[in-house]
């Protein structure tokens, strides 16, 4: 009991002194005024349509990212040569960062939906096949190598051996990418909504209110559904892999 | 980490590897080139001669090198503060009890907010100019240091700080002798992720928010439809990003050089 208040003693204590020393201004954004907005936007219906499109989107992009990534990294992890030719292309284009290359998106594909899918799907692509590729080579080559002493034919070699012990990797990247995605998503939806047109979504809300109502309290509002929706993400995940793959302590 | 110890078979799979390299780019720059040919509209799919001729022009004129040396220094700037901040905590938090109780719920509500999710706030609070970028690439390398740093001093050998117990070694000894140096390689590689997703941090708060920076330029020369110049800077930016994190693999393998097995990548 002691424990549990002393753990709680920092978070209300900061509600406490930002409530106090917000109270002087009629526009900053304080605990109280924050959760009548909280009320409101989630009554109206405002903050979950934003959040079901921003999660729509990601879904989509990671979806498409993993079904490209996922058969792309177990080739390239069992296919020595194939790795080592196609290891430049992802060396190159990893550490370019999905937001910078939003401006080319924007440009190819407009300012709507399909350029924030595939902004998505690039953040979740290279934590995907990376992970892949690093699960599928470190599967112990004796069970491979027993399967195919007993003549196991590929496919189902694939199916039975190698799928089933990569597969605590291939989810570890796959909750790395979908973290990275719904942080793209976010930035996305700012970006496109600091420059033009009306692509919803949560991070556009956000812009809105940044920009055209000036309501400090609704991005507040905003920015807590953001941590939120990753948290659930994070948790249902890690719960996914446990329930997956209970042999892995991953 | 084939190359913190150089065997003498090393020069040769690095130039062999090098030739790879070069033999995969040469044929996508190549694949590139003739999709660029037939695409009639130049705006949207310039062909990699002009990017490399855009990219030229902005070396020449220093405008390149301005914008990197900004957003570099913004990076080093916020990272470093971030780790004077997190690495103590983190230390702490590692190991003591009071500490993990009073921190532990304020991090773990704060860490799921992005730093990007930020951003709106932040732009209100400091306006637009040096700090919003600073302060959110403060933020999102934060977090992980701390997380690493907690981490590293959390698993700390106990029977080496017993044994420094024993001897009488004073507390802030055993913390700088001891804990620290045992620490260093989980807090190395936090610092790693810390700088890729403040460098992813970087460009999306000077795309939306900043007079200048890598972030800028890009947007900037988007509105004047150079499209040449966008793929250049992209290009920059992600040379930027792999320097870095080269420089921190570096680092690394010189201050923890007992810690070089494989790593997370």
């Amino acid at each position: 009991m002691k424990r549990l208040m002393l753990r709680l003693l920092v978070p209300a204590l900061t509600l406490v002194v930002w409530e106090i020393a917000a109270s002087g201004s009629a526009r900053a954004p304080r605990p109280s005024t924050v959760m009548q907005t909280a009320v409101r936007m989630i009554a109206n219906g405002d903050l979950l349509f934003g959040l079901a499109t921003s999660l729509g989107r990601v879904f989509a992009g990671f979806a498409l990212a993993s079904a490209v990534a996922v058969p792309l990294g177990i080739a390239m992890g069992s296919i020595g040569a194939l790795e080592k030719n196609l290891d430049p292309l992802v060396e190159t284009f990893r550490p370019i960062a999905a937001i910078a290359i939003l401006p080319l998106v924007i440009l190819w594909l407009g300012t709507g939906s399909m350029s924030a899918v595939t902004i998505v799907a690039y953040a979740a692509f290279f934590p995907v096949l990376i992970n892949t590729i690093a699960g599928v080579k470190r599967v112990e080559p004796n069970l491979l190598r027993a399967a195919y002493s007993m003549g196991v034919p590929p496919m189902t070699r694939m199916r039975v051996v190698l799928l089933p012990a990569a597969l605590p990797a291939i989810l570890v990247g796959m909750r790395i990418g979908l973290g990275l995605a719904w942080t793209a998503i976010i930035a996305a939806e700012l970006a496109v909504g600091a420059k033009a047109g009306s692509s919803g979504g949560i991070g556009q809300m956000m812009f809105v209110f940044y920009a055209y109502s000036v309501e400090l309290n609704g991005i507040v509002v905003c920015m807590v559904a953001v941590g939120i929706v990753a948290l659930i993400l994070d948790r249902v995940l890690r719960e996914l892999l446990a329930r997956a793959v209970p042999w892995s302590r991953a | 980490m084939a190359s913190s110890f150089p065997t003498t078979a090393a020069p040769r799979r690095r130039l062999g590897g090098l030739l790879v390299y070069l033999r995969t780019m040469g044929l996508f720059v190549a694949a590139w080139f003739i999709v660029a040919l037939n695409v009639p509209n130049k705006l949207l799919l310039p062909s990699p001669v002009d990017v490399a001729l855009a990219l030229r022009d902005s070396a020449m004129d220093g405008e390149l090198f301005d914008n990197a040396a900004v957003s570099v220094v913004r990076l080093f700037v916020s990272v470093v503060a971030a780790a004077v901040v997190a690495v103590p905590l983190g230390l702490a938090m590692g190991r003591s009890r009071l500490c993990n109780d009073l921190f532990e719920v304020p991090v773990e509500l704060l860490r799921p907010i992005a730093g990007i999710a930020w951003i709106p706030l932040a732009l209100f609070i400091f306006g637009i100019g040096h700090r919003l970028p600073l302060f959110i690439m403060f933020y999102t390398a934060f977090f992980p240091l701390l997380i690493g740093t907690a981490a590293g001093a959390r698993t700390v050998d106990e029977r080496l700080v017993a044994a420094a117990r024993t001897m009488g070694v004073p507390e802030h000894t055993i913390m700088r002798r001891v804990i620290v140096p045992a620490a260093l390689p989980s807090i190395l590689v936090s610092a790693r992720l810390a700088v890729a997703a403040s460098w992813t941090a970087v460009v999306a708060a000077e795309l939306v928010g900043a007079p200048s920076g890598l972030g800028y330029a890009i947007e900037y020369y988007r509105s004047m439809l150079s499209t040449p110049s966008v793929m250049a800077f992209i290009a920059i930016i992600g040379l930027c990003g792999f320097l870095t994190d080269r420089a921190l693999r570096r680092l690394g393998a010189v201050l923890t050089p007992w810690a070089q097995t494989e790593q997370a990548r």
